[in-house]
């Protein structure tokens, strides 16, 4: 068992204060090759990606995302490619979509953390704003950003848990008990 | 009363983009995020009015900036989280009174 595995699993914490140093181009793109090994469901791979570095645009995103609190160098954008959805007939609404991006994002996320970087998830926008900012086709749904960048010194420890939980308080074996 | 002009044109757009994206998202949010929406207007907006503010705001406007983002942070504490919203009301109500005729009249 890969202890460094579990440690990066660990560790990694969604960050809301990014400082203004830029990421290196080869770090952007190893996080997006990881993305690609993320599981897919039936391997099916209906995620297509937008990196956004330009400061303009940038600014212009975070005006139209209340909930993008971070002033990240890097953001990139996960998408489904509706394409990939009506060529496999399958409903637009599929749990399958929503799996993927939820598996890419963290693949992503702890990419970003093991190369020394920090990230948070941002569903908080309006969908037609970004649309319209990133001049994407009618095809592509604009589904989660991943702000990428550098962890200020200044950042909070993160929003407290609403309820001190461990895995046991998750967990049942083999069938439900009532706890 | 005080008539200083506080707000650039780009800088009003920025805040009508907010509170107008704010109001989309929302309608999928869960409800506790509509205070939290609310507070960045206010963070955003005194940020953008402390440079052009008179002195009877100036307090207030610094304290919106530092404060409201460890509010954020409180969420799940609901008392903590409603005692601070109480002290920025009260906040906010005493930075109205400096800036009425009532301030005039104080002892």
């Amino acid at each position: 068992m890969s202890e460094a595995v579990l440690d990066n699993i660990r560790t990694r914490r969604v960050v809301r204060e990014m400082t203004d140093e830029p990421v290196e181009r080869a770090q952007i793109e190893a996080i997006l090759e990881a993305a690609r090994w993320a599981p897919s469901g039936g391997n099916l791979r209906p995620n297509r990606y937008i990196v956004v570095e330009d400061a303009e645009t940038r600014r212009l995103i975070r005006l139209v995302a209340p909930g993008m609190f971070q002033r990240a160098p890097v953001l990139i954008l996960i998408c489904t490619n509706g394409d990939v959805v009506a060529e496999h007939h399958l409903p637009p609404t599929d749990r399958a979509l929503l799996i993927d991006i939820g598996t890419a994002a963290q693949t992503m996320m702890l990419a970003a953390h093991a190369l020394g970087l920090a990230s948070g998830p941002v569903t908080s926008y309006s969908k037609e704003a970004v649309k319209l900012i990133l001049n994407l086709p009618d095809n592509y749904s604009p589904e989660m950003f991943i702000c990428i960048g550098h962890k200020a010194e200044t950042a909070q420890p993160g929003m407290r848990a609403w309820k001190k939980i461990t895995w046991r308080d998750l967990t049942h074996w083999e069938r439900f008990q009532s706890k | 009363m005080s008539e200083n002009w506080v707000l650039k044109e780009d800088e009003a757009v920025e805040l009508l983009a907010l509170l107008i994206t704010s109001a989309r998202i929302q309608m999928e949010e869960p409800a506790q995020y509509g205070p939290l929406r609310l507070l960045t207007a206010a963070e955003r907006l005194s940020g953008m009015m402390l440079e052009r503010a008179s002195e009877k705001s100036l307090a207030f406007l610094q304290e919106n900036i530092e404060r409201i983002p460890d509010m954020h942070m409180t969420m799940s504490d609901v008392e903590a989280y409603r005692a601070a919203l109480d002290e920025r009301c009260r906040a906010v109500a005493a930075c109205l009174l400096r800036h009425s005729s009532l301030s005039e009249a104080a002892p």
